[in-house]
């Protein structure tokens, strides 16, 4: 993990280096002169070699610390430490709405294939995977909170802020799992141990929850942790429409102002979660497929 | 009944179900607390820490909790603050200023001159980080104390509790407009050292709110100070509801749940369609210029004959009236009308046949020429409008969009031959229009991007800067314009109007125009 976290750090370091801008410009407002522009420079150490600076951000990572803002001076492990539970919140809310619905979808999808549910669902899932978060947030917005309004349209808080950010960043996922786990059954139901089971008189019912869904899981919890993965790096679109105080908007505006330091701990803390994230799916393997199970440990 | 009927009917049950557990748990769309006035702004101020603030979102919350020596009342005049009253020297280098003496900060203390003194070597500190320097360092010994030369500011100089003297370096007309500007209010000392560099997420100030609450990327509380020495504000307080999309704000509008909001562009017609005859949509006349700037500083637009053509070849007018819709005045000058005692300059009329001879004159049929814009889709439209224009006239323009950063690096460092953007006032004075924009010693990031260099034009904003009476002043100014407008290092396109939408709640509601002028103390329910 620290050698993987050491190469993200320098990858990230080079990439926003790389990139045109520069941060003094956006921090001493539309009228300067050369003189501040030399003093900011200096004093956010703009001024030093790309390796240097590399090496005074390790030291501060080896602290415990992630720097300060250029523009809020605001510490920004304090401003993680705000937006990531949000974020969390939001991704396991997400997660929540999109895996039993996707998963039940595409189970459903495949014991019908060819029938009018599964091409009810099929479409379903292709215009979830097709709709914007844009264009599917606005329009929850309109019937949810101007219509019906039961909901606030946006803000960060309690449940009644939560539901809409939280179905429409569930939209990609529920249709990604409703396509991932109705193929992933139908390659199931094809193969011989079904067949077997069915030869030895076993109900529908059995087959189906023990040997197919089962045997289906790999993939499906594959897609669920890659996918909470990527929303605990944060949903700009979503969190910008609903104004919710989350990782990717404070990411976005660290990296439209060239915020180093903000950009730099966002990544940083993204990367971290991803790998967690994976670890965890691998642990999930290990109890979900005997198959996966190391060598030596369960004999 | 069919799986695919059952699958449907259970599914339009649990959206049901989903709706009404929604209703069960008390669930509104109501955001709203009683007594104070909801304003929306796009972004998280980044500080509002006086000394550090260079965006309008932090300045003008500042000016709701902080006061200044002197600002600006609604005629754009100086008028007293935190200073009774105030004498210059007739040599204009000498400024005395007496302070009221029931001012107070808001955690009690009374306010006296030395937290001027203080206030002002703090945004001159050379240990600081302060990008505000230049509006105090006009001040006789800030250099030398910027420099660390010296321990303080020798023009600044304290007459007893009440009374400070600061004195220039040379004359500077506008000097008493640049004490209206954020990094001039005044600061508790006491205050900065507790808190350090969170003062910009606590500050206390003497103005007529205070901040109780700030959720960062969600809103901002000020509460009405009750000590406040210009009396008592007639709301409770302000909620800052921090919303980054228009059409979110829109609807959190619709819902009551913001007071007042700017109209977004794209329902500017629809808006003004549902509020005829309400008498509840305002427009205030910004002082500020939009315009196409060219870089003068190397070919094609070093020669005034390529300026010419692109300025011949544009129907500014047919533009602001169409794709603008009119939300604005056109230009006549880079100096905003209200801020011009003088007759306007005459811009050259659209003139397309006289484009393409100028584009033949000055060689430029055929040539790539490079129009650096923002990634804002207002101002990519616009572009591509102009770009079609140029075409007509024979000139090839290629569009680049940069994010904002990058265009801003990229125009500092006088990378584009074209780009497009805009200036807003600091403080309401033409020298504000003149001397950062077309000054020879402001290239780059100081405000010329167009790299535009004309020694006579330097001299009369020179002279207009030391003139001590307005007359002289304006004089001056109007001449530099006028050599300006010959020049063209800019096609002058349009002064922007604001326009906002209010409640019909909401009662003596005034828009301003420029920031720091609203303190929150006559909107009322």
């Amino acid at each position: 993990m620290i050698p993987l976290l050491m190469g993200i750090t320098f990858i990230t370091f080079s990439l926003t280096k790389a990139l045109p801008g520069d941060p003094v410009f956006s921090i001493v407002g539309e009228r300067s002169n050369p003189e501040i522009i030399e003093k900011i420079r200096k004093e956010i150490g703009a001024d030093k070699g790309s390796l240097r600076q590399y090496a005074g951000y390790v030291t501060l990572l080896l602290q415990g610390e992630l720097g300060r803002s250029y523009y809020t001076n605001r510490k920004v492990v304090e401003d993680i430490g705000q937006k990531f539970p949000n974020t969390f919140l939001l991704a396991c809310a997400a997660m929540t709405i999109a895996t039993p619905i996707g998963v039940l979808l595409g189970f459903i999808a495949a014991l019908n294939k060819g029938r009018a549910a599964d091409k009810i669902i099929t479409t379903l899932s292709v215009s979830g995977i097709s709709m914007p978060v844009f264009w599917s947030g606005l329009l929850l917005m309109l019937f949810f909170s101007l219509r019906l309004k039961i909901l606030p349209p946006s803000g960060t808080g309690g449940l009644q802020y939560l539901v809409m950010p939280a179905i429409t960043l569930s939209l990609p996922a529920l249709a990604t799992l409703i396509r991932i786990t109705r193929i992933t059954v139908l390659d199931t139901m094809d193969m011989q141990y079904v067949r077997t089971a069915r030869a030895k008189g076993m109900t529908e019912t059995a087959i189906n929850s023990i040997h197919i869904m089962k045997n289906a899981l790999i993939p499906i919890i594959t897609v669920i942790g890659l996918e909470f993965g990527s929303y605990l790096n944060g949903a700009v679109l979503t969190e910008t429409i609903f104004g919710w105080d989350g990782i990717g908007r404070y990411a976005m505006e660290g990296i439209v102002k060239r915020d180093y330091p903000v950009i730099m701990g966002s990544l940083l803390i993204g990367t971290i979660a991803f790998v967690l994230m994976n670890l965890i799916v691998d642990i999930i393997y290990h109890y979900a497929d005997p198959r996966v199970r190391v060598h030596g440990t369960d004999r | 009944m069919g799986l695919a009927n059952r699958a449907e009917i259970r599914l339009i049950c649990l959206a049901l179900s989903f709706i009404c557990s929604l209703s069960l748990i008390g669930c509104t769309s109501s955001d709203r607390i009683a007594g104070y006035v909801h304003y929306r702004i796009n972004y998280n101020p980044t500080t509002l820490d006086p000394a550090m603030i260079v965006d309008v979102t932090g300045g003008l919350i500042a000016a709701k909790l902080f006061n200044g020596l002197v600002r600006l009342d609604e005629k754009l005049e100086v008028t007293p603050d935190l200073a009774e009253s105030w004498n210059i020297s007739p040599d204009g280098t000498i400024y005395t200023f007496y302070l009221r003496r029931d001012a107070r900060f808001s955690n009690g203390r009374l306010l006296s001159s030395s937290d001027v003194k203080y206030s002002f070597e703090r945004v001159l500190d050379p240990g600081g980080k302060s990008p505000n320097t230049w509006i105090l360092d006009k001040i006789s010994g800030a250099k030398a104390f910027m420099e660390g030369e010296r321990s303080e500011v020798s023009g600044i100089k304290l007459s007893g509790p009440y009374a400070i003297r600061i004195i220039l370096e040379k004359p500077f007309s506008p000097f008493l407009n640049l004490l209206t500007m954020t990094a001039a209010y005044v600061v508790p000392k006491e205050e900065i050292r507790k808190w350090g560099e969170d003062f910009a997420s606590h500050p206390v100030g003497s103005g007529p709110f205070r901040l109780t609450q700030w959720k960062h990327n969600n809103h901002l509380l000020l509460d009405r100070n009750e000590n406040y020495f210009g009396g008592m504000a007639m709301i409770m307080g302000l909620r800052y509801r921090i919303i980054p999309e228009d059409l979110t704000a829109l609807t959190e509008f619709e819902l009551g749940n913001l007071d007042v909001i700017s109209v977004p562009a794209s329902e500017y017609r629809r808006i003004m369609e549902k509020n005829t005859g309400k008498n509840l949509v305002s427009s205030m006349e910004g002082i500020n210029t939009y315009y196409l700037g060219f870089n003068c500083s190397r070919p094609p637009f070093d020669d005034i004959r390529a300026r010419r053509a692109v300025s011949f070849a544009l129907d500014r007018k047919r533009i602001l009236e169409t794709f603008y819709e009119n939300r604005g005045r056109l230009a006549h000058g880079p100096i905003p009308d209200m801020l011009r005692s003088w007759d306007a300059p005459v811009l050259p009329d659209y003139d397309p046949a006289a484009a393409r001879k100028m584009v033949d004159a000055a060689g430029l049929k055929g040539r790539k020429i490079q129009l650096y814009v923002t990634a804002d889709p207002e101002v990519v439209d616009i572009a591509e409008i102009l770009q079609d224009y140029l075409r007509t006239a024979g000139l090839s323009v290629v569009i680049k969009q940069l994010e904002w950063s990058s265009y801003k690096a990229a125009i500092n460092n006088g990378e584009a031959d074209m780009f497009w953007i805009s200036w807003w006032a600091d403080y309401p004075d033409p020298e504000n229009f003149l001397f950062p924009l077309f000054h020879s010693s402001n290239h780059g990031p100081s405000g010329n991007r167009t790299r535009y260099t004309n020694r006579a034009v330097d001299a009369l904003i020179e002279a207009g800067q030391k003139s001590s009476t307005r007359k002289e002043r304006d004089h001056y100014y109007s001449l530099a314009e006028r050599a300006i407008v010959d020049d063209m290092p800019w096609v002058f396109f349009w002064h922007k109007t604001d326009i906002t939408v209010r409640q019909a709640t909401l009662k003596n509601y005034r828009m301003y125009p420029i920031y720091s002028l609203d303190k929150g103390m006559e909107v009322s329910f």
